[in-house]
This record gives structure tokens, sequence and C-alpha cells, in this order.
């Protein structure tokens, strides 16, 4: 794997994740700030400005790609890349989960 | 409608000051309508309301323009206009749920101080390299004009200020995430 796509994604920042686990689904990036707001019960409300700038970064990382377009909304699909890093850092998490479960 | 327009100077880097200084503007009861020239702010009488003013610089944005101002209405926040690649928004305080701001992580501010950086910053290095410097030497060594070594030393110093300044911000975000 693209050492960029290393050091950008692996970790990568919460607003990424959620980014690719919507776009598990095709969506635009306002129905992703509302999704994540349901999912959070209103705990994290993503910006418009860190979401575009994110998806067009995203987009040219081959990570999501560009499928339609909506109303003036540009509609985004995760890619084959994008899975393969979002199994990764779910993997990742669930590895810090399961050690916080074990006794210290 | 009374008007009134004010000269305001704000270095380029110095976006969350102007920011604040509308927000500042709008609850005295003077609403933001437009900048215009070298950075006359235009603005219109109205009730006092707090109302959050914010900049993006995005030139992707500005030539996707439609979907670009699509996303932020869709989250409350209206457009106003670009100056100079910047685009403004502002979203009344009322309509927020606690603070809101158009980024949300210090990872997407600093992708913005980058793009201003390569839009703004490194033409004005380039500038300053091949245009300002040369100047002042040949003005001080050569020509002896110390009236215009002075004057041109003078807008150096304040290039020199603003290129710190900068590095000072973009440092400050870079470390932060890091942590």
């Amino acid at each position: 794997m693209d050492q960029h796509i290393k050091k950008v994604y692996m970790p990568m920042t919460e607003t990424a994740f959620y980014i690719l686990f919507c776009l598990q689904k095709p969506n635009h990036g306002y129905g992703i700030v509302q999704m994540v707001e349901n999912m959070t019960d209103g705990a994290i409300r993503l910006a418009p400005g860190t979401m575009y700038g994110s998806l067009s970064k995203m987009e040219k990382d081959g990570v999501i790609r560009f499928v339609r377009e909506e109303d003036k909304r540009k509609i985004y699909e995760i890619t084959d890349l994008g899975l393969e890093i979002l199994n990764i850092e779910l993997n990742r998490i669930k590895r810090l989960y399961k050690i916080t479960q074990e006794e210290i | 409608m009374k008007t009134k327009k004010q000269f305001k100077y704000f270095s380029i880097f110095n976006h969350e000051k102007e920011q604040d200084y509308l927000r500042e503007m709008h609850k005295q009861g003077w609403k933001f309508i437009k900048i215009s020239g070298l950075g006359v702010y235009h603005f219109e009488e109205c009730e006092p309301y707090d109302v959050v003013y914010q900049l993006d610089y995005n030139q992707e944005g500005l030539s996707h323009r439609a979907e670009y101002v699509q996303m932020f209405n869709d989250c409350g926040w209206e457009y106003i206009q670009d100056y100079v690649g910047y685009s403004y928004f502002r979203k009344p305080a009322s309509e927020m749920n606690g603070d809101e701001e158009i980024f949300c992580d210090d990872a997407s501010r600093v992708a913005m101080m980058e793009r201003v950086f390569k839009g703004r910053l490194i033409p004005l290095v380039v500038l300053f390299t091949l245009c300002l410097l040369p100047q002042f030497i040949i003005n001080l060594v050569s020509l002896h004009n110390y009236g215009i070594a002075i004057l041109i030393g003078f807008v150096i110093g304040l290039y020199l200020g603003c290129f710190a300044a900068f590095g000072i911000k973009y440092a400050k975000y870079k470390n932060k995430t890091k942590k």
C-alpha cells in the first residue's frame, strides 16, 4: 500500500472514519452529516468546510469515488481501497476496545 | 436604510480576527453586506444580533461554486461573497447547538492553512525574493537611494512579520493534530 495512504489513514481522523463508514452506501456530504448526527445522538456534528475539504481530498486519494450529481450535491461511494483501510481501522479500534476490557 | 463603510486591514493569516470583527459589528446592529477594494467593509443597519462569521479558502470549491455553496447552505450557513480567494459565510448563533464553526477538527484547519499557503503565500515569497529583495540591495548598495531603501526595507519588515505569523500559527495547529 502507498506510503501516503498509510500516513494519512492509519490511523485516520474521526471525520475520515465517519465518511468511509457512511459511504458504504452512496451518499452526499450533507447526507453524511445527518447520518453521523443521528448515529451519535447529536454528539458529533460534522462541519461543511471540513466535509468539503475531506471529500475532495479523499476522492483524490482514491478511497472514495464520485458517482453522480443530484440537485447540486455530489454523491460519492467507497472504493475497494477505501474498504480495505476502513477494515484496518476497524480492527485497530476493536483491538483497543478489547485491551480496555482486560484487567491491567 | 442607513449604511456605512469602514476600512480595515487584516493580514492574510488573520482571518480569525476578521471573523470576530464582523460578528462584533453585527452584535452592534451593523450587518455585513460586502467587502470591496483593498479592504472596505460595507455594512447596513439592522437589529443587533449574534451572528457567527466564518471564512474558508478553497479554490477547488470556488471552481465548483454551486455544489460548494450548497454544502454550506445545507448546514445552515449563508454564503455572502468571495474576496481574493476567501469565501464569507455566516450563521446566527441561535441556530447552533453550542459553538459551531465551518471546521470541526484541527486536521481540516491545517488543510485550510496549507491552501492559503499555496494560493497566497508562495506568490508573495516569489515576489519578495525576485523583486523586493534585489530592489532593496540595488537601492542601498549601488544607487545609494536611502529613502527608497528605507521604504522597501519597511515593506520587507511587514512581509517577514507576515511569514513569521503564518509559521507560528501553522506550527500551533500542526502540533495539536499530532497529539
